[in-house]
Formats: structure tokens, sequence, C-alpha cells
């Protein structure tokens, strides 16, 4: 394997000297492209209480392109389907070098204080979040409690 | 030499015409095509290097007006589709807003803080998520240091990017514990002299070697006069001299010109490139209208004004609604248009395999007419009917089902016909074999000499050509209101069907001694086709 880049290096560094609140990233110890990441879900939110695991990977041309990013918990949210990825322009024609792993995880945990269902990833959640707001939040609730806090 | 002499030659020119034909007519044909022939089209086929040329003439025309860099000036008129006089106009008006609007510049003039690396620390994680999401709404906390000003006098100088930007904010802000001469790049996190680095007009500042890079990622993915300034949210155009400069690999400078050369044939309207495969050759017509273009390079006839096959007298939206259309329904309209059909007489099974819908039983001798199955001998005259659809006056007050049955087979009614004479036209390479093949047969038989029979070819080509035009009648047809005015276009309709039919027949019965007739048919056929087009093909301004 080639070498780290070096703005792989300070990012890591960063990641791990100064966490983000709510956001815990560790690079794995046989791939350091390849981050185990926790993600707490934000307060006011149905996602709230909930711990919501996901894997994070740089692509060889990282940063000129986007990291990959996927949920490994289950969640219900109309910008997430069933496999866990994610629908953010960010990750996709948005996505600009400057941008960085904790400003990704950042904008993640924003989606989850903000869903769009106007953009939506998983049809049905989507469609529910739009006809029924209480009921597609109640759900949400019910899979965070479910699939997202550990006993 | 008198005016009526001349008329008298100009007559003279076209001596084929019979009396009925007067030389008025030719010679109107003469003086202005433009107003005789509705299919008339000015257009020249040019090669790469001559549109090159082309556009280089703009550029230069318009670095010469306004003292810009030719990169700039290739940005402004890809922008305003290559009129001189508007960019021109713009840029003497308000030129800042011009450059805003080009994305030459940023629309106001100060650098996001969650740019740098090192700023993210300083800023809270609530503003950075705010300036992460993808919300459009700028991020509020912005400190304008540094303002660059430009006013339009000073724009004739100004390159649209920088090397080593000492006015940035962010310079100063982020290094602070580095020297003045050395910068951090925020994308590969390397610290470097100042001279490696490059901004656009934004002042967004990064290393070369990360422009580079970011640029044949660009280019990978065939993006080329887009490709826009790295830092997030910033839209600032990278204008071509910087991406020249930087990139160094000759396969990507080449790929990034081929590209932006595709980019501004595109946004140029008098161009268009020819769609046949692997062509080179670029059309140029000053006027864009739904006409036929033929490639002189490749052949290939298109609509110069939607690319696709020439579909007069349908318009481009209207042929691409039926094509849609076909393409949905195709399966089941191949289904019940089967490629055979049984003779109304003697019901033997008989397929079709020449063009002429004029059948004739090998079987039982009968004529009948392959669209309608109805007796020949009620095809002659002007009473030829069948390309009309007859809709049922009643259908408003019939069922749901039946409705939709009544849509269907109007449907099926124009398909089958457009179908019939698309096979027609396939078939004619076959038709053509054959003639070639009878021609020499009678010619070794001593009945005429080869060229004697040349007129044949002419007759197979007019044919083709009346057909073409007949087979997109049938989607015109069918996207038309019932009235007086599709009765009238159905009449046309019909009787342009009925003299191809009588000429195709003639064409593959000819002698020598047929001339004068086929010839006169030709012509009927001719006519036939043009006063349909010319009213119902409106030339458009």
């Amino acid at each position: 394997m080639s070498s780290l880049p070096r703005r792989i290096i300070k990012e890591t560094q960063r990641l791990m000297q100064e966490p983000v609140p709510g956001i815990n990233a560790i690079p794995d110890e046989n791939n350091a492209r390849y981050f185990h990441v926790i993600v707490t879900g934000p307060t006011d939110s149905p996602f709230e209480g909930g711990i919501f695991k996901l894997e994070l990977f740089l692509p060889e041309d990282y940063p000129m392109s986007a990291p990959k990013v996927r949920f490994i918990t289950k969640i219900y949210h109309p910008n997430i389907d069933r496999l866990g990825r994610i629908c953010l322009d960010v990750l996709k024609d948005k996505w600009s070098p400057a941008l960085q792993i904790r400003t990704i995880l950042l904008s993640i945990q924003a989606l989850l204080s903000a869903p769009n269902p106007d953009d939506p990833l998983a049809n049905d959640v989507a469609e529910l979040w739009k006809v029924n707001e209480a009921e597609a939040i109640k759900n949400a609730r019910e899979w965070t409690q479910k699939y997202a806090v550990e006993d | 030499m008198s005016a009526d002499s001349d008329m008298e030659y100009s007559d003279n020119d076209c001596e084929y015409d019979d009396y009925y034909n007067s030389g008025e007519d030719c010679d109107v044909e003469h003086l202005d095509p433009k107003k005789t022939d509705p299919e008339y089209f000015e257009y020249e086929c040019l090669t790469v290097e001559e549109v090159e040329k082309l556009l280089n003439e703009s550029v230069e025309k318009l670095n010469t007006i306004l003292q810009i860099t030719p990169s700039l000036a290739k940005v402004l008129l890809l922008e305003h589709q290559w009129i001189n006089q508007v960019v021109v106009d713009k840029y003497r008006q308000n030129a800042n807003s011009l450059l805003v609007e080009t994305r030459i510049k940023p629309a106001c003039n100060n650098t996001d803080p969650s740019l740098e690396v090192e700023n993210v620390a300083a800023t809270t994680s609530a503003a950075a998520a705010a300036a992460a999401t993808e919300s459009s709404s700028t991020s509020s906390p912005t400190t304008t240091t540094t303002t660059v000003v430009v006013t339009p006098q000073s724009l004739g100088t100004l390159s649209t990017y920088s090397k080593s930007p000492t006015t940035t904010p962010t310079t100063s802000n982020s290094s602070s514990s580095l020297s003045r001469s050395q910068m951090m790049c925020p994308v590969c996190a390397t610290v470097q002299q100042g001279d490696k680095f490059y901004s656009l007009s934004c002042g967004h500042s990064f290393c070369k070697d990360c422009w580079s890079m970011y640029f044949e990622t660009q280019i990978f993915l065939g993006i080329s006069t887009q490709i826009g300034c790295m830092a997030q949210m910033c839209n600032v155009r990278v204008p071509e001299d910087l991406v020249l400069t930087l990139v160094t690999r000759a396969v990507m400078r080449e790929k990034y010109q081929q590209f932006a050369f595709k980019d501004y044939v595109k946004s140029h309207p008098e161009l268009r490139f020819c769609p046949g495969p692997n062509c080179q050759i670029i059309v140029r017509s000053r006027e864009i209208a739904a006409k036929r273009a033929v490639c002189t390079a490749c052949g290939t006839s298109f609509c110069f004004k939607c690319g696709m096959d020439y579909h007069a007298p349908t318009d481009c939206q209207v042929i691409r609604k039926w094509l849609t259309k076909c393409a949905d329904d195709s399966e089941t309209a191949n289904y019940i248009s089967a490629n055979t059909k049984d003779c109304p007489k003697c019901h033997i099974c008989i397929e079709k395999n020449g063009g002429c819908n004029h059948m004739q039983c090998f079987n039982c001798k009968y004529d009948f007419c392959w669209m309608c199955l109805g007796d020949w001998k009620t095809h002659g005259s002007e009473y030829y009917e069948c390309s009309r659809y007859k809709d049922n006056p009643n259908i408003a007050n019939e069922s749901v089902h039946v409705q939709a049955r009544e849509a269907l087979k109007k449907y099926l009614h124009y398909y089958e016909r457009w179908e019939n004479h698309s096979k027609s036209m396939q078939l004619e390479q076959q038709t053509l074999d054959r003639l070639r093949q009878r021609i020499n047969e009678k010619v070794m038989k001593g009945r005429g000499t080869w060229i004697d029979w040349q007129y044949l070819f002419n007759a197979a080509a007019l044919l083709a050509k009346c057909r073409y035009t007949l087979q997109y009648t049938y989607p015109y047809a069918y996207f038309m209101e019932s009235g007086s005015r599709k009765d009238l276009f159905e009449y046309q309709q019909a009787q342009l069907e009925a003299e191809i039919e009588n000429l195709s027949w003639k064409i593959e019965r000819a002698e020598t001694t047929d001339l004068g007739d086929l010839e006169n048919q030709m012509d009927i056929a001719e006519k036939r086709r043009t006063t349909l087009l010319k009213d119902f093909f409106p030339v458009e301004a």
C-alpha cells in the first residue's frame, strides 16, 4: 500500500486530539483509510438517545473525490435507505476538496436534525414524512429505541 | 440584350417542363428559392479546424474591443451564445455584474472561514455545521478584511487568476506561526512556499499540485468549461488559461481542449455536430430551423434544429412525442400489424416484398390495396382515402372502455401507415437491385441501351424522397385536432399517397417507351409533395 498522504494523517490527528462533540471517528487498525464512526442522535430530534454506527472510507483519490459513508445501524430517515446509503449533496456533486471528514460528519449529524423529504432516497419513508409527519417521527423514535439504543 | 429576351432564355432553361408547368414558376425559382421551395436550407459543413478558426475570430474580435484575455473572452462568449455585441453592451453597461453573472467573480467578495484546515478549529462546530449542510444560505460570520474593488477600466489588464495572493485574508490569519513566505494548502495540508499558490478572483488559495490534480479529476469526469473553484460553496469558474498552465500531462490537456471545444460548439446556436457515427463534421447555418441538413462527409441527413432524422412536415416537438409513443407501444403495434396479410379474394397468405401498395395477388390476379385491402379500381382517382383515419362521430357518448379502444385504434391506424412506409423505404435498396437486374436483362435482349434506362434511377430516387415525406405526415396527422385544417391535410396526404403509389407501380413496370409518362408522374408526385410542405411545414422565423 502506498504511503498515507499528509492530508489524511493531519485530519486523523485532529479528529483524535480535538474530537467533535457527538461524533467519534477512529481509523481501522489495519487500514488507515477506513474509519469506524459513531454519531449520537442530536437532541430535539427523533434520533435523540440513539448511538448510530457508520463506516467511512477514503478512496484512493481523496480529497479529489468524496469519502464513502454509510450507516451500519438501521435508521428511519427519508434521506437514508435500507442499506444505510445517504443522500447528501456534499457527498456527491457538492463535494469540494476543501471539505473534510469532520465537516462531512457534521453535515450528516445536521441531516439527522433536519430531514429533507423533498429529496428522498427511501421513498416510503419520505412519503410518510410528507403526508403524516407525526406518524413518521413516531416511527423514527421507535426505530431509534429498537436499533440504536444499547441495553 | 433586352429584358424580354432574357425571359425567354430562362423559359428555355426548363425545357422539360410541359406547357401547364409554365416558365413563370421556373423564373421565380431562379430568383428566390427561399420563397418557392419550403425545404430550401442554406448551410455549410465545416471541419473541426474551420470551426476553431471561426470561434477564434470571434474571440479575437472581442479581445480587441474590450482588451481582455482570450481565456476570459471565451467564457463570456460561451455564456452569451457567441454574440459579440451582447457581450460588449453588457460589459460597457456594468462589467462587474457581467463578471459575476458569468461566474468569473464571486457574488460577494468574502472568503469562507471554514475553508482553512487550521481555521475550522477556531470556528464553533455549529458554524461549521451550518456551512457544511446543504442549505444554500451563505454562512453569516464573514470577516471582510480586504475587498478587491475592480473598476471596469482596470479590468482589461486583470488576469482571471493570480499567483501567490498576498491580499487574501486567509493567509495572514491562518499561518501566524509560519513565516510570511510560507503557506499551508488546505487540501493537501502541506506547508509550501507562497509562490506555489494560485487563486481565482474569489481569493481561495490552493497549491499548484492540488489544483492540477483537481483539474485532472474534473477533466476525467468530462467537465471542462464548467470547472469551479475548489473551495466549498464557491462557484467561481476556472478559466482555460489556469487549467492549461497547471495541467502538464499532454493527454489530459488534449482531453480538456476536446471537451471545451464540444462545449463551445454546443453553446453556439449556429453550429451542430453531425450526428453520424464517428463523424467530425460540424454543420453551420445562420437560419436555425427544422430543415434538412446533409453531411457532406458521411451523408447523414438530419434535422438541423433537433439533430434527429429529418421529419417534415412534423415539427421537432411533435416528432419527439410520436417517437416516444412508438417506443412505448411498439410491441403491441408490431404484434397487431404483422408482416403478412391475406388476399381479400382468395385468402392466400401474402408477404409484401416490394414498395408498392398496389398489390396483385399472384394466385387469383386480384388487384387490391395493401393498406385497406379494398379493390384497387377505386384507388385510381382522387377518391383514394386509405390514408385518412375516420373518427367515430359518437365517441363522446361511449364508455371509457370503448374510448380506450378507439384511442388505440386511432394510434394503430397512424402507426401502421408510419411503419408501412418505413418498411417500404427499407425495401428501396432491394427494389433498386431488382431494377438494375431488370435493366441488364432488357439491355441484353437489345431493348434499349443502358443509357436509355437511366431515367429509372432518378425516378426511384424521387420515389424515396416522396415516401420519406409521406411517412412523416402520419405523426403530424395523429397529433392534429379534428377540423377543416385536418380535413385539408388528410386530403393532400391522400393525394400524395395516391401519386406515390402510381409512381411506384409505374417504375416497377416501366419500358423505354414510357419515359414521358413516367416523367409526368414524377412531376405530379413532387408537386403534391411540395404543395403539402408549403401549406403545412411553416418556415419558422
